[in-house]
């Protein structure tokens, strides 16, 4: 399938690239676009003004995904905390995760384009799955 | 002559009286962001790829609680003005480093476990002032101070 953005990725959109690869779409293709008259008709836009898969209600995109697809797993809950927190620094949930995370991916957009953001951003979000999993089953933090 | 002037982005809403809740909602959040309210129903802030987006979200939120919303890219006609709104943001942010060092000398006083909470609020706090800051004001620097200073306190080991 194929799914449209707006270019220069952040924290919400990786997320949710990663979501959609790793539990919606695996063979998921995305498209970059500048204005939300460009996705192709062919595409699933996300995170965009206007569109269903998008911020909602105060929830950025990664949270609406969770919603629409039904994915209840508590560990994407836990991601979706911190995703929130470093896309909107809203102060709903208490991430500190967040601020760490959003100089990281934004760092990393400064010296690469969106293709190789979500690539490289991917393992990153692997990683804190396995870590929030391990926290959630043992009831303290991993090592 | 070539315009030294920056572009901002402007969020224009219209949001209905009630129910009240969407209306302070989307107050604190101008004011987390730093926003200049500029009129009633108008609020800017200088443009780049995250106040933009910020403000975009924003819009959304208006439309979804019923509102009107509609985002604007421009730049003020004339140097004097923009200079004055940048001196209007940078004074809102200057009174908030200014209670912010005064809470620090303050709590030089406190008891050393009280002291050791108050200076993690603090720095919470100037984290959360820093986000605002678009036209940092010479008061940011000395809250930096006020706060290494406490700092340097809380980390003195007790006689």
């Amino acid at each position: 399938m194929r799914w449209a953005t707006r270019h220069h990725c952040h924290v919400d959109r990786a997320a949710c690239a990663w979501l959609i690869r790793r539990f919606i779409d695996p063979e998921a293709e995305f498209v970059f676009v500048d204005d939300a008259d460009e996705v192709p008709a062919d595409a699933t836009p996300l995170d965009m003004r206007g569109v269903e898969l998008s911020h909602h209600g105060g929830d950025c995109s990664f949270e609406t995904f969770l919603r629409r697809y039904e994915l209840a797993d508590p560990v994407l809950w836990e991601i979706a905390k911190v995703v929130h927190e470093a896309d909107l620094v809203d102060e709903r949930y208490d991430a500190p995760e967040a601020a760490g995370l959003d100089v990281l991916v934004r760092g990393l957009s400064m010296v690469c384009d969106d293709e190789e953001l979500l690539r490289l951003t991917a393992p990153l979000f692997d990683g804190l799955y396995e870590y929030r999993k391990r926290a959630l089953l043992s009831g303290r933090e991993p090592a | 002559m070539t315009s030294k002037r920056a572009p901002w982005v402007l969020l224009a809403y219209r949001l209905p009286r009630e129910p009240s809740t969407p209306r302070s909602a989307l107050w604190r959040k101008l004011r987390r962001l730093g926003a200049a309210q500029v009129l009633d129903g108008l609020a800017a802030l200088p443009l780049d790829a995250r106040t933009r987006e910020q403000l975009e979200w924003l819009a959304e939120e208006v439309v979804e609680a019923g509102g009107e919303a509609t985002i604007w890219i421009g730049e003020l006609a004339s140097a004097a003005q923009e200079r004055e709104l940048a001196a209007r943001m940078a004074e809102a942010v200057a009174a908030d480093y200014r209670s912010l060092s005064a809470d620090a000398e303050a709590a030089r006083r406190e008891a050393p476990g009280s002291r050791r909470r108050t200076l993690a609020r603090l720095r919470r706090e100037l984290r959360r002032i820093r986000a605002r800051d678009y036209f940092p004001p010479p008061e940011r620097e000395r809250a930096h101070q006020v706060l290494a200073e406490l700092a340097a306190l809380v980390e003195e080991p007790v006689r």
